[in-house]
């Protein structure tokens, strides 16, 4: 079962002498040329938090359109339990093991955020994927971690999955190490290096790695309380790691301006420094960059707060979901309680300019009807076609905050659209003949979260 | 052995299920086939929620999801919850949902 049965000798990486063997592409811009238009993509669906008796399931969508189901749920892999709250998940290998002969870009490994249980999903037939293994809570509880969330596939065929609590759902959070069998390795950091623990990414020809806070499990599991923000137990550092040694170099405290940081994206040339995390909370997008052996971080894009009619307090835009294209001109995010999703020009990463945003209703703007069909909720997790050209979202953020914010995602379930991007011109425009319902399904509404490319995608290929 | 009635909060549906000692709610639920909503089963989610509207019970390890106000209202975790007496639940996903308000609203 192992993706790795001939790994190629193990040899020093010679970018100049780049003998390309492994999965995915030689450098970013190789996936921007040789990637066909995506024809299938995968999204996590989630019965969980809702009335609905059903495991949540591996969505597979027809994104082809000169195919008969184009924008239709074609296929589902159900997982074997209920309750597991599906939500992020990752490839077991990427451009990162591009020296790794005999590896490919084959299994998904999903996690369940409150089950902490771990799905492995074999897509060598991309329209009938199957699940193949299936690692208990228990086993991930022996190494004192428990709720999983983001899936990379580290080079050598490894994969390393970030983990938000102890196995009590309470702090300290870590990583927790699988091998190339997809058997659990063990725990890959020294305990005791970060406290929270949420997204991260790694540069490894800088030798860095850049891990950002949520809370504990159980701060955040139940709902948005903000009593606990006001108690601290929200995160607003960055945590900066020597990728090799495993150990936490650098920490910054964002404060005020950078309350629950979450997505983290180095831009994809493997040389750079600079990245973006959204600030969710502070609705801020903060850059860092690396200059004199220190990491810097601040804010360069600021969504402002919101009056709503008749409610207490302005809104923050809440920044769920962010992602930099294949070419690193742009970055592109959401703002789930704003209902918008934006794209800024980075070509000077410091300094974002605004290119576009749609608006297409949370508690502001227009709700926006597409097929006859409201979206209920705003726009969350992202997903950008490998060219730029086409961006897709799904709705749901987690189960109970989606119940505290947009209980109709529960009652209707959600949507997943798509926007036509020109980066040429730096526009974008919704695609009206694009939609996909999650409310139609036979055991009930679901919800939908993220979505990955059999290819790769924007969000998790890295390069060595 | 104990009786639980359960009462969906959003309809009219209620089961009554036995508990046998030194069993959960959640797990003598499923053992008769019905599903309640749940998540961790450790009690840190609190998806399992319920609200106590008669008897009472004991969680078997820390109910980690609730916080002082929510067991002073009465809420329990399914999940890791025995009841010691004949029990009255309010049950089914809207119950979590009342953990926490809106903060903007
Ligand atoms: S299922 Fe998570 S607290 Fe009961």
């Amino acid at each position: 079962m192992s993706d790795a049965e001939q790994p190629a000798e193990s040899e020093t990486h010679d970018h100049h002498d780049h003998d390309h063997e492994g999965p995915g592409y030689a450098t970013p811009q190789a996936a921007i040329e040789e990637a066909e238009p995506e024809q299938t993509a995968y999204v996590m669906g989630l019965h969980v938090g809702q009335d609905v008796d059903a495991p949540d399931f591996l969505a597979v969508v027809d994104v082809d359109p000169d195919s008969d189901t184009y924008s239709e749920i074609v296929n589902r892999v159900q997982m074997p339990n209920k309750g597991d709250e599906l939500h992020h998940f990752g490839w077991n290998a990427c451009s990162s093991s591009c020296h790794m002969e005999g590896l490919e870009r084959r299994h998904l490994v999903i996690p369940g955020q409150r089950s902490s249980r771990i799905h492995i999903v074999d897509t060598k037939e991309r329209r009938d994927p199957e699940l193949t293994k299936v690692i208990e809570p228990e086993e991930v509880y022996d190494h004192d971690l428990s709720a999983p969330h983001t899936v990379h596939c580290i080079p050598d065929g490894e994969i390393l999955i970030s983990m938000l609590g102890d196995a009590d759902g309470d702090l300290p959070g870590g990583f927790l190490e699988l091998n190339d069998d997809f058997e659990v390795q063990g725990r890959w950091d020294p305990p005791g290096e970060i406290e929270m623990n949420y997204d991260y990414w790694y540069q490894p020809r800088q030798n860095v790695m850049l891990s950002t806070e949520w809370a504990a499990p159980k701060t955040y599991y139940p709902g948005f309380d903000l009593d606990d923000v006001e108690d601290g137990k929200y995160g607003q550092r960055l945590n900066f790691w020597d990728w090799e040694a495993g150990t936490v170099e650098q920490t910054i405290d964002l404060g005020e301006d950078g309350l629950i940081p979450l997505e983290a994206r180095f831009l994809h040339t493997p040389e750079s420094t600079h990245g973006y995390v959204g600030a969710a909370l502070s609705s801020n997008i903060i850059h860092f960059h690396e200059s004199d052996g220190k990491y810097h971080a601040e804010p360069v894009i600021e969504f402002d707060d919101r009056e709503h009619e008749g409610w207490d307090m302005p809104v923050p835009a809440l920044v769920t979901d962010i992602l930099i294209s294949m070419d690193d001109r742009y970055l592109f995010g959401s703002n789930w309680l704003h209902g918008e999703v934006w794209m800024y020009d980075i070509s000077d990463p410091s300094n974002p300019r605004k290119a576009d945003s749609i608006s297409i209703g949370g508690y502001f703007g227009d709700i926006e009807q597409v097929q006859g069909r409201d979206t209920v909720a705003g726009p969350q997790m992202l997903q950008l076609s490998l060219d730029g050209e086409r961006l897709y979202w799904t709705t749901s953020l987690f189960s109970s905050w989606d119940n505290q914010f947009f209980p109709e995602e529960a009652e209707n379930g959600s949507v997943m659209l798509k926007a036509d991007v020109d980066p040429r011109t730096g526009t974008m425009s919704l695609d009206r003949d694009f939609l996909v319902d999650f409310g139609d399904l036979p055991e009930g509404p679901a919800r939908a979260h993220e979505i990955r490319w059999p290819d790769g995608d924007c969000t998790s290929d890295v390069w060595q | 052995m104990t009786e639980v009635l359960l009462d969906w909060q959003d309809s009219e549906r209620t089961e009554t299920i036995s508990v046998p000692a030194g069993e959960t709610i959640l797990d003598a639920a499923a053992a008769t086939d019905i599903g309640l909503p749940f998540g961790c089963r450790t009690g840190a989610c609190g998806t399992c929620t319920a609200r106590l509207l008669s008897g009472d019970v004991v969680h078997h390890r820390p109910p980690r999801a609730l916080k002082d106000r929510h067991l002073a209202d009465g809420y329990v975790l399914l999940c890791i919850a025995e009841p010691t007496t004949d029990t009255h639940l309010a049950v089914g996903a809207t119950v979590q949902s009342e953990l926490v308000p809106n903060p903007w609203k």
